[in-house]
């Protein structure tokens, strides 16, 4: 269904582009001879045509480009001046039936013949759109691509046959076969074969990923060398590629701050133009007495007006913005964190997750009882819990069976209690000990040996006494240290949060390039962190954001990492789907590019309407000149906003 | 509160656009209105009692179409 609908869309531009080439080459066909004949005999003294015969011949040929080719213009025109939902068709309709009108009433009266104008207007009016369409295509053509990515069948297993169906009737569960080279269907767990896979086209990651039993896998990535079984898990608007869907396109409707002049401008644009049209033929009828001048002067002012540059100035940036961000796994969803990002002077890291890959695993473990007894202990205990560093123990200790524990009792951000036996176990970090009055004497050189070499170390105690203590390492992702670096060199502060101790935590800073760390932070006091920073600068904020949602929402700018198949869309304004830091660099220099465009479009229309139309109003201009003016600079903001998919981020 | 997406026909200038907010913004109860005339579609935010039939007639109003509402 969804996917139906966005071919649609697609579609329908190819349509428009194609339906605005016919009229052109028609309207031209007409208009091309009415110039020989209105123009040679002037310049070149040449009568193509006797005088008499002339007004009614140009009237003929101006009908069909005016009320055939720009007959859709002309009817959405006069609605609009009936309903009073003026649109830039009704600048055009007025302007072009006016003028044409001229022409018949100079078969009666002493009055200049504007109907050959008209039809020269209609016909770059509607170049002017062709060039336009094809322009826009040109700047939607990555997001009609990424709405275009989902696989439109899926090859399943159903008893003992291969089907091949169309992808709505898939269903969770279905055993999907993909062969080499094809796109994956949907979302999914391989349960059988290894293959390398292409993710590119989601995350924006151009290395394959090896997958094999057991590994996720996105739908619309494609299966590079191996067979691959997979288990569908995901259907519809619930896969990683609905979501990206979803985020680009919510961010197309998204309003950004300096958008709000010129999107005020446009809704009261039109009738403003009307009504300085009408002023202004007014005006130099009553100074000149020359309606023909009067005229010529009113119909410049309608066509020259140019709502589209100033309406579209801003969209069509955001538009060939967000199409580049998402072929880099960028996925801006608040429009506003475009503005905001030049402002930032703080870059703040969460560590677990962020910085490092967050699957921490046991590396050393110092225990004053059998070491077998303490992981044991240890592992039942964490069994409990979905902390990561829970899990890694519980991987490392590989029980068969688990010891029965009561009481069992999460100190969020220091550790676990419970009763295993009839013996009180307390695991957590020193904090933890402490507030229990547990002694670490015997263990406190080891810890410090841990801890000093970027390790987190637990405590493990039974019955208010230190048995053991266990380091945990999470390595870090292998380009985050060069996107810190790069972030350095460009002059943010770089600040790294969490919930670890100073020493481990500075140690994991020095490695990666952060020179400010924020240690000891209960996760709930990372935003009240965040607000102490905002107090001296703005403060944007990298989390993976499943547990940094209130310092995402607490800072000027959040990023959240959208990491594997899974995607937090509320989670921040700029999402990175494939959790690698570069992304936060390119998406910083990408709100830059995208601003600084921003403002040049909306420079250059609004500097042309404030030229332009007191031109046309002091009679300077020629309604045909007038009319090529306002094309131009319709393509012109279009064209600027292609010109940024130049710029390397 | 309640949504609507709308996708709709018809629009190809910034100022049908704006001209489709305005028009969505008087009925009655609709609290937010987004529409991208390059996307063709548009968001509706308003109270509960906003039908979708008011949505299609506030569009019509402008002279487009909506082609699908949800």
């Amino acid at each position: 269904m969804e996917e139906h609908k966005h071919n649609d869309l697609s579609d329908s531009e190819n349509s428009e582009i194609k339906g605005w080439y016919r009229k052109l080459v028609s309207a031209w066909i007409f208009t091309i001879p009415l110039v020989i004949i209105m123009f040679f005999g002037r310049i070149f003294n040449i009568e193509l045509l006797p005088e008499r015969l002339m007004t009614p011949i140009i009237l003929i040929i101006a009908f069909p480009v005016i009320f055939i080719f720009g007959w859709s213009t002309i009817k959405s025109g006069i609605r609009g001046l009936i309903s009073f939902y003026f649109s830039m068709d009704s600048l055009i309709a007025l302007g072009t039936i006016i003028a044409y009108l001229t022409g018949i009433a100079s078969l009666f009266f002493k009055i200049q013949d504007y109907s050959g104008i008209s039809a020269m207007i209609m016909a770059i009016f509607i170049t002017g759109k062709y060039i336009e369409a094809r322009a826009r295509g040109k700047a939607t053509s990555e997001i009609m691509k990424l709405l275009q990515l989902g696989a439109k069948k899926a090859r399943v297993l159903r008893g003992k046959k291969e089907i091949e169906i169309p992808i709505r009737d898939l269903k969770i569960g279905d055993l999907m076969i993909i062969k080499p080279g094809e796109k994956i269907p949907t979302d999914g767990v391989v349960v059988k074969g290894e293959s390398a896979v292409d993710e590119s086209m989601v995350t924006g990651e151009s290395m394959p990923v090896d997958k094999k039993k057991g590994s996720p896998v996105i739908g619309a990535t494609i299966n590079q060398d191996g067979i691959l079984y997979v288990k569908a898990t995901k259907i519809g608007s619930d896969t990683f590629l609905a979501h990206i869907i979803q985020l680009v396109e919510s961010a197309q409707s998204e309003k950004i701050p300096i958008q709000k002049l010129a999107d005020k401008i446009t809704g009261i644009f039109v009738p403003i133009i009307l009504i300085l049209a009408l002023l202004a033929g007014v005006n130099w009828f009553f100074f000149t007495h020359d309606i023909s001048l009067s005229i010529g002067v009113a119909v410049a002012v309608l066509v020259i007006a140019c709502p589209c540059s100033l309406g579209l100035a801003v969209p069509i940036v955001i538009m060939v913005s967000s199409g580049m961000g998402a072929k880099h796994g960028i996925l801006i969803r608040k429009g506003e964190a475009i503005q905001t990002i030049k402002e930032i002077k703080y870059v703040v890291f969460d560590k677990t997750g962020t910085i490092t890959k967050g699957k921490p695993e046991v590396s050393d473990i110092y225990s004053l009882v059998p070491e077998k007894d303490l992981l044991k202990i240890a592992a039942s205990l964490e069994k409990l819990s979905e902390h990561p560093i829970a899990l890694a123990i519980v991987k490392k200790a590989q029980l068969k069976e688990y010891k029965r524990v009561t009481g069992f009792k999460i100190s969020r951000g220091r550790g676990l209690e419970g009763i295993i036996g009839k013996k009180k176990i307390v695991i957590g970090n020193a904090t933890l000990m402490k507030e229990r009055r547990i002694p670490l004497v015997k263990i406190a050189n080891k810890i410090r040996e841990f801890e000093s070499n970027g390790k987190t170390t637990l405590v493990i105690s039974e019955n208010g006494k230190a048995i053991g203590t266990i380091a945990v390492a999470d390595s870090i992702k292998e380009d985050s240290i060069n996107a810190i670096g790069k972030l350095n060199a460009q002059d943010y502060n770089t600040v790294m949060i969490t919930g670890d101790n100073e020493l481990t935590a500075k140690e994991i800073a020095k490695q990666v390039g952060i020179s400010e760390v924020i240690a000891n932070v209960l996760p709930e006091d990372k935003a009240k962190k965040v607000e102490e920073l905002q107090k001296t600068g703005m403060v944007a904020f990298v989390g993976d954001g499943i547990n940094d949602a209130p310092a995402l929402k607490q800072s000027n700018v959040s990023i959240a990492m959208g990491t594997g198949t899974d995607i937090a869309i509320e989670a921040g304004d700029i999402v990175l789907a494939n959790g690698s830091l570069t992304g936060v660099v390119q998406a910083i220099n990408l709100s830059k590019v995208t601003f600084r465009k921003i403002k040049q479009n909306l420079f250059w229309a609004f500097g042309y309407n404030i030229v332009a139309i007191p031109l046309a109003v002091a009679g300077v201009l020629h309604p045909v000149i007038a009319e090529l003016a306002m094309a131009f600079s319709s393509i012109s903001v279009v064209t600027n906003a292609n010109l940024l998919r130049r710029k390397k981020i | 509160m309640k949504k609507y997406n709308i996708s709709i026909d018809g629009m190809h200038c910034a100022s049908c656009g704006a001209n489709v907010e305005r028009s969505l913004k008087k009925v009655q109860g609709v609290k937010n209105v987004s529409v991208s005339v390059l996307m063709k579609r548009g968001t509706v935010e308003g109270e509960d009692s906003v039908k979708a039939d008011q949505i299609k007639e506030a569009v019509s109003k402008t002279g487009y179409k909506v082609t699908s509402i949800n």
